[in-house]
């Protein structure tokens, strides 16, 4: 296990090297001008000269790529280009909110889904499961935005049930009033696609042999579905669920704008719109970096639901 | 007990801490755009200023009520200014602190004359970046000098300008190079708010989070993009309320709610941040919010437009029996498209190349897109200078009347005929295609639709150039755009802002078309040496209907602007240039 874990970490590093000039090429490639965004209406050739000497863009593409990988290395990517603000400030006052908001749309959206698609795929060929199915596919085809909106109008404006939008600085005042609403939409709007993917899991795994002989050696119903079915399907969720967790950092983007929440995912958006290079050159390298100590958990974890797993 | 004392002393009893503010009132107010920071030297957009004008205080201001905008004395009194207007010289009122900083430890800070000095100067900063230094660069005695031993470094500060002089603790005088009798105009704006130096040291890699200056209200909470906190200041200086009505009866109520208070009124502004349209509409019906803006989508909910006269509006009547109130107002702003006059295609001054451009502007239903684009909300554009701003001439009409058959009979006349292919061609047989540029955005899909129309009735291929802004700012100053649509709002209120939009030095910078034309060059620079007034009017008219007969500009539309009140909130009034009235602001719940 233990060579396993230093060989993946190792392989780690060209992989972070290839984002990182993929990044680079990109942001110079296409990322536009940012000292054009920066000088505001000042537009001067001395003007933008001066911006780019004090971003330092006037020095040459490798020199620019050897701070990049400094940066990389110690893990500080200096200040914003628009704001001046430290990005390490910045993420750190981003990642809180973000996470509240997507760690509890995935928590509570898997556990609703996988109970949800463990009941139908049990009472698969119903009409529980045939409604289910259904309601899960038209679900599926209406936008994401239109249940924002909708929700936002009715729930909060039209019913009161919770307010128009907010965050605060007080965690139980976000979990009570602030977060219901935005928490709401988010698993309403996941949740169709992971019951329809978690039953199709159990389906799959119920038709196996071992449970017909499970079946065969007089177990219950619900001893094969939570002892048996259960752990095996949790593979696809596991890897599911891992391949989602790096996401939670980015946030919700739709979510955070409509309901006015200081997460990543608004962050994004502005810096995308600015041409902000530290802060994307930040955030893509802490995802890039997330996603590859995911995806090594969730091999460990592989091995830990089914010992038959090897890693190799 | 000589003068100054005397006038300490006056101060003394005239400018003590008043802390008028009710701290238990906090106005929820709501901006759709993120902000940058708050370091006046450092921030141009409209966002950051709104806020950075109610933390510091430029020398002059504007007066609440007056129309047209009027400047009047803040921390300074009115300047004298020399006959030549090259000289202006302030008396800054004494007795006026900063808020409170750890960089003062512990002691009051007075507001001096250095620290208008200095926040001047850091505009010519090369590492300030400043976005405005363009109102700076050359404009005082000595300051280039000192601009130039800079080099790419910081500005040595202590190094005299003959330019910006500290004649004594509370004097300062501007020497300008060149005449200029509006100066004090820009002198009004946030970007020129005094910053106390040793503040700026003490944090000089996050001046843009930690702004202390002398206003009304300091920063409390920060959150960027998301939420701004401002609390009351208290050590503000007592400032009462005491302004003219005019004979709007907004002017009166705002008299009635405000006469002889102490300001600011509110204890806590609470700003957010909401960038779509849905939440901020229906947070401010929600009551969440206490004065907005009325989004796109909802001014059909809102308002009563009459059909045939789009800028006769009421507010609709359910929300008029809420007691909500309604303000409207025209926006210091043109709306305009542009060709680069030194294109092989549009640009030039023979008489078809006039032509092409005339006929592409005769084409353009401007009042259709007022109609369905702006739903009304704007008016078109007749003249360089916008109402509200010095130098405005209403009875001047500039833009081309709406007329295809007339635009096709145009070209026609000056040899663009119909190719084989349907389109036209130009006088010299090769291929005609303008190339409009773009940005991406549904908005600009919208507008792009109008273009292709307009075009289509003139038989003229044409060709979107998409981008983001600032690649097509880029290959604009490369010379490798056709026409683009730009928008400049008022920097401050004098016609230069708007007529420098065309100046041949400003080529490749704020002259986007980079038009050169010797005769309006002639006439700009005249005007520079004129104060506001029928002379320099006339000018002012005389380079207009150069930019009419040459066509460097497709005259488009000025936004008029509307925000709804709660009916609780007293003391609203919109003003053309000041970017908030949180200061006047009253809640009675």
């Amino acid at each position: 296990m233990l060579a396993f874990i230093i060989r993946r970490v190792a392989q780690m590093v060209p992989t972070l090297f290839g984002v990182m000039l993929l990044l680079f090429v990109l942001f110079n490639w296409v990322g536009g001008d940012p000292s054009y965004i920066l000088a505001g209406k000042n537009l001067s050739p001395e003007a933008l000269a001066n911006i780019r000497h004090q971003l330092g863009l006037d020095l040459s593409l490798p020199q620019q790529f050897v701070i990049f990988v400094k940066q990389v290395l110690t893990l500080d990517f200096g200040t914003s280009w628009s704001t001046q603000q430290p990005v390490t400030s910045i993420l750190h006052s981003r990642i809180g909110p973000s996470l509240l908001l997507t760690g509890s749309i995935l928590l509570l959206g898997t556990v609703l889904a996988v109970v949800i698609a463990a009941l139908v795929a049990y009472l698969r060929g119903s009409l529980t499961d045939r409604l289910v199915t259904l309601i899960s596919t038209c679900a599926m085809s209406v936008s994401g935005l239109v249940y924002i909106i909708a929700g936002q109008y009715w729930l909060a404006h039209k019913a009161g049930l919770f307010p128009i939008m907010g965050w605060s600085d007080r965690i139980a005042e976000n979990l009570l009033y602030y977060l219901p609403l935005p928490l709401l939409l988010g698993v309403v709007v996941g949740l169709a696609p992971d019951i329809r993917f978690y039953r199709s899991c159990f389906v799959e795994e119920m038709n196996h042999d071992y449970v017909r002989t499970a079946r065969a050696k007089g177990l219950s119903e619900p001893v094969i579905m939570l002892k048996h079915v259960l752990r095996n399907a949790m593979i696809p969720v596991v890897t599911s669920l891992m391949m989602s967790l790096p996401y939670l950092m980015m946030g919700a983007m739709l979510l955070e704008t409509f309901f006015s929440i200081p997460g990543m995912g608004k962050e994004v958006v502005m810096a995308v719109d600015r041409s902000d290079f530290p802060v994307i050159k930040a955030i893509t390298i802490y995802i890039a970096l997330a996603t590859m100590l995911f995806n090594l958990l969730a091999d460990i974890v592989y091995k830990l639901i089914d010992p038959r797993v090897e890693l190799s | 007990m000589n003068k100054h004392a005397l006038l300490a002393m006056l101060a003394a009893c005239t400018l003590l801490p008043a802390t008028a503010a009710d701290m238990n009132k906090v106005l929820h107010v709501a901006m759709n755009a993120p902000e940058t920071g708050f370091d006046p030297a450092k921030v141009s957009d409209l966002y950051s200023s709104a806020i950075n004008e109610n933390i510091y205080d430029p020398l002059v201001s504007y007066d609440y009520l007056a129309r047209p905008a009027k400047l009047v004395a803040n921390t300074s009194t009115l300047p004298s200014v020399s006959v030549d207007g090259k000289v202006y010289t302030f008396h800054i009122k004494p007795g006026i602190y900063f808020a409170d900083d750890a960089a003062f430890k512990g002691k009051k800070r007075e507001l001096t004359a250095a620290d208008y000095a200095y926040s001047i100067k850091r505009h010519l900063d090369p590492t300030v970046r400043s976005p405005w230094s363009f109102l700076v660069d050359g404009r005082f005695v000595g300051a280039d000098e000192l601009v130039k031993a800079a080099g790419k470094g910081a500005l040595n500060y202590d190094t005299p300008v003959e330019g910006i002089k500290v004649v004594d603790k509370y004097t300062l005088q501007l020497t300008l190079t060149e005449t200029n009798f509006n100066f004090l105009s820009i002198l009004a704006m946030p970007a020129f708010g005094a910053v106390a130096r040793e503040v700026i040291e003490a944090n000089r890699d996050n001046t843009n989070a930690h702004p202390v200056g002398t206003g009304p209200y300091l920063l409390k909470e920060w959150k960027p993009g998301s939420k701004i906190v401002l609390e009351a200041n208290p050590g503000y200086r007592k400032v009462v309320f005491d302004s003219v009505p005019g004979n709007d009866p907004v002017d009166r109520a705002v008299v009635k709610a405000l006469q002889g208070k102490t300001l600011p009124r509110v204890g806590r502004v609470e700003v957010a941040i909401i960038e779509e349209e849905q939440p901020l509409w229906l947070s401010f019906l929600n009551r969440q919010l206490d004065v907005s803006g009325i989004p796109q989508a909802a001014l059909q909910d809102a308002l009563v437009i009459n059909p045939k006269n789009p800028l006769d509006v009421k507010l609709a009547d359910k929300y008029a029996r809420q007691g909500m109130q309604l303000q409207r107002q025209q926006m210091p702003e043109v709306n305009f498209h542009f060709f680069n006059m030194q294109d092989p295609v549009v640009g030039g001054d023979s008489k078809d190349k006039i032509a092409l451009r005339r006929a592409i502007a005769m084409a353009f239903p401007v009042n259709e897109t007022i109609a369905a684009i702006r739903r009304g909300q704007a008016v078109p554009m007749n003249y360089i200078v916008p109402a509200g701003v010095a130098g405005h001439n209403p009875a001047f009409r500039g833009a081309p009347k709406y007329d295809p058959a007339a635009a096709n009979a145009l070209l026609d006349r000056f040899g663009y005929r119909i190719g084989e292919d349907g389109y036209r061609i130009r006088p010299d047989g090769k291929p005609l295609a303008v190339e409009l540029a773009s940005g991406t955005t549904a908005l600009n899909k919208q507008w792009n639709e109008y273009w292709q129309q307009a075009f289509d009735k003139l038989k003229i291929h044409l060709n979107f150039k998409l981008g983001k802004w600032n690649e097509l700012a880029k290959a604009n100053q490369q010379g490798k755009l056709q026409m683009w649509g730009m928008a400049w709002g008022a920097d401050y209120p004098d016609g230069e802002n708007f007529m420098q939009l065309l100046y041949s030095k400003n080529a490749g910078d704020s002259n986007a078309a980079d038009f050169k034309n010797a005769d309006y060059d002639r006439l700009f620079e005249a005007s520079l040496k004129l104060p506001d007034g029928p002379e320099r009017n006339k000018l002012y008219d005389a380079m207009n209907k150069i930019v009419v007969a040459q066509q460097p500009w497709i005259f488009g539309d000025i936004r008029v602007r509307s925000t709804l009140a709660q009916p609780y909130v007293k003391g609203l009034k919109l003003h053309p240039l000041l970017n908030t009235s949180w200061r006047y602001l009253d809640l009675q719940k």
